[in-house]
């Protein structure tokens, strides 16, 4: 069996067409792609918001090629962060183009992922723990309560009732990134490992293979007895260097994978060259879970955030930046200090980037850029501190200076970003049954 | 004679692994040149620490691929990615310091 992927993160770029249309010429046998991630940060779950503007170009290109065919497409982790929107949103689209380019009429599946706060307080109500991931203590009825939004990340058994259901074309909710692959795979017979595997091998498309390029197709197959990934980008091969070191692209380590039903076992993994561009692998195994838990994710409004900019090229105001920065903060204490609010500055030429993991602590660059991050209870709060931390960057009071007439070069309006979201779901939860928190629905589309 | 780190690997990267750690990758040409990156002392749990100045217990995860030829430890991050303040949410700049460790 033979699967297609032309994208690591749907929407945020369009796939490159003419190595999907290459990929789609040899006929695989199904098409998919990822469109979600927790990458991005947790603003686009919690607001409810989508990330990237291609998501309707890249669904248009893989819609017609795939209905042409009549190549089943299934798509995991809707705009983005997989919410109910997300998943909607998609299903609308997908309807909107059906009927823009007269698609015969198919059967489109899609399946929620959101769970509510009474199910997972439920949870802890009968003694359940909700398991801390990633250095998280266990999940509180206090920080269920604070997350305005929660998913839960789905195995492959939405997929596959889906596809028992006879879709054409699936939108997922939130899904583990191998499980869009892995659910054909597994129904249609092949080992759990290796199914498993191989969704974890192309889930970034062309990643796997070298040299670096993002957005081109590449063609997994699985047998019964091994995986073979190979790119449709002519320039690219898929070696043995290439898909070893994808294998722990992403993942704190390279020898286990998680998912809801069990653990996927790399240890003994074989990696060989196949051909001139394709990479054969084999040994992987699966230990299937002794209890059924499931991730959920979630965020908790910080506040509303806008952003200001400050250069500063006064060689001595720069030496002295950390002293300049103690007088905005001060500053801002004085004027706003009863008031809740939270400030971020990120100083450009110094640690901007690393903050705390900044090796270099001595370095004297001849100019810094300060951004400054302020949050508050209302947009208008937000702005006025951050505007005023700004302005107080204009006004350091740092002994010896010589320009007497602004100590910081400003420009433009203090900006309204998104607001700020922090991760406070990083959970598991068990349940009892791998479909119960991902309710599967099937409509038509196409004229 | 010594070289840096970024001219011996071909690949030093870092990425997010979920919301609240960052996983660096270190992969070598060969199996020579990651032998002598893995034996130079300058890439053990210990050393990573004591060059980006953290606790150890803020490694997570230090591992030595051979199929790869390739070092690759996980750190948690102060907050989680994407928080206010982070200004590197896919985590993905954060190998930067390590191109200039010299590997004897």
């Amino acid at each position: 069996m033979r699967i297609l992927i032309s994208t690591g993160h749907l929407g945020t770029a369009p796939s490159n067409p003419e190595s999907f249309h290459r990929g789609m010429e040899t006929n695989p046998d199904y098409v998919v792609a990822d469109a979600g991630s927790s990458d991005p940060g947790p603003v686009y779950l919690g607001a409810n918001i989508r990330l990237g503007h291609f998501a309707r170009d890249e669904l248009e290109l893989f819609l017609t090629a795939t209905r042409k065919k009549g190549i089943p497409l299934i798509i995991g982790s809707a705009g983005d962060s997989g919410s109910n929107h997300g998943v909607d949103h998609f299903v609308a689209m997908m309807r909107e183009l059906a009927q823009e380019h007269h698609i015969p009429k198919f059967k489109l599946g899609y399946f929620y992922s959101e769970v509510s706060k009474d199910y997972l307080k439920g949870k802890l109500a009968h003694g359940k723990k909700l398991t801390g991931l990633g250095g998280f203590p266990d999940l509180t009825a206090e920080e269920i309560d604070q997350a305005t939004r929660i998913v839960a990340v789905s195995g492959i058994h939405p997929f596959v009732k889906l596809l028992d259901m006879g879709a054409d074309v699936i939108i997922g909710g939130r899904c583990g990134d191998i499980n869009f692959t892995a659910a054909p795979c597994i129904r249609a017979g092949f080992p759990e490992a290796l199914a498993y595997h191989m969704g974890k091998m192309i889930e970034c498309a062309s990643l796997v293979a070298e040299p670096f390029m993002g957005k081109e197709t590449v063609i997994g197959t699985i047998s019964h007895e091994d995986i073979k990934i190979t790119p449709y980008h002519p320039d690219q091969r898929c070696t043995v260097a290439s898909a070893a070191g994808h294998s722990m692209y992403e993942r704190e380590n390279p020898y286990y994978e998680y998912t809801l039903g069990g653990m996927l076992d790399m240890r003994n993994c074989r990696y060989e060259q196949f051909d001139e561009r394709t990479c054969r692998i084999s040994g992987a195994r699966w230990q299937p879970a002794k209890e059924l838990r499931v991730k959920i994710e979630g965020a908790k409004k910080i506040g509303e955030r806008c952003m200001g900019i400050a250069g500063i090229r006064d060689p001595h105001v720069v030496r002295n930046i950390d002293q300049a920065i103690e007088w905005c903060k001060t500053s801002v204490a004085k004027r706003f200090g009863k008031e809740k609010y939270e400030l971020y500055f990120h100083v450009f030429g110094k640690n901007g980037v690393l903050k705390e993991l900044e090796p270099l602590k001595d370095a004297q660059p001849h100019e810094v850029g300060v951004v400054v991050e302020g949050l508050a209870d209302t947009t208008e709060l937000a702005e006025k501190i951050t505007d005023f931390a700004v302005r107080m960057f204009f006004f350091a009071r740092i002994p010896g200076v010589k320009g007497t007439a602004g100590t910081a070069a400003t420009t433009k309006q203090t900006m309204r970003s998104s607001p700020g979201y922090l991760w406070n779901v990083n959970h598991t939860v068990p349940i009892d049954d791998p479909l119960e928190l991902f309710p599967v629905h099937m409509t038509e589309a196409g004229v | 004679m010594a070289i840096k780190l970024g001219e011996l690997a071909t690949t030093v990267r870092s990425k997010n692994a979920g919301v609240n750690q960052i996983t660096f990758d270190i992969i070598f040409r060969n199996p020579q040149d990651y032998e002598r990156a893995r034996k130079s002392g300058k890439l053990t749990r210990e050393a990573i620490a004591r060059f980006m100045g953290i606790p150890q217990a803020r490694i997570s995860d230090f591992v030595e691929f051979d199929v790869a030829n390739a070092i690759k430890f996980t750190i948690y991050r102060l907050r989680p990615g994407g928080s206010p303040g982070d200004w590197d949410m896919l985590g993905c700049q954060q190998y930067g310091p390590l191109l200039d460790i010299e590997i004897p």
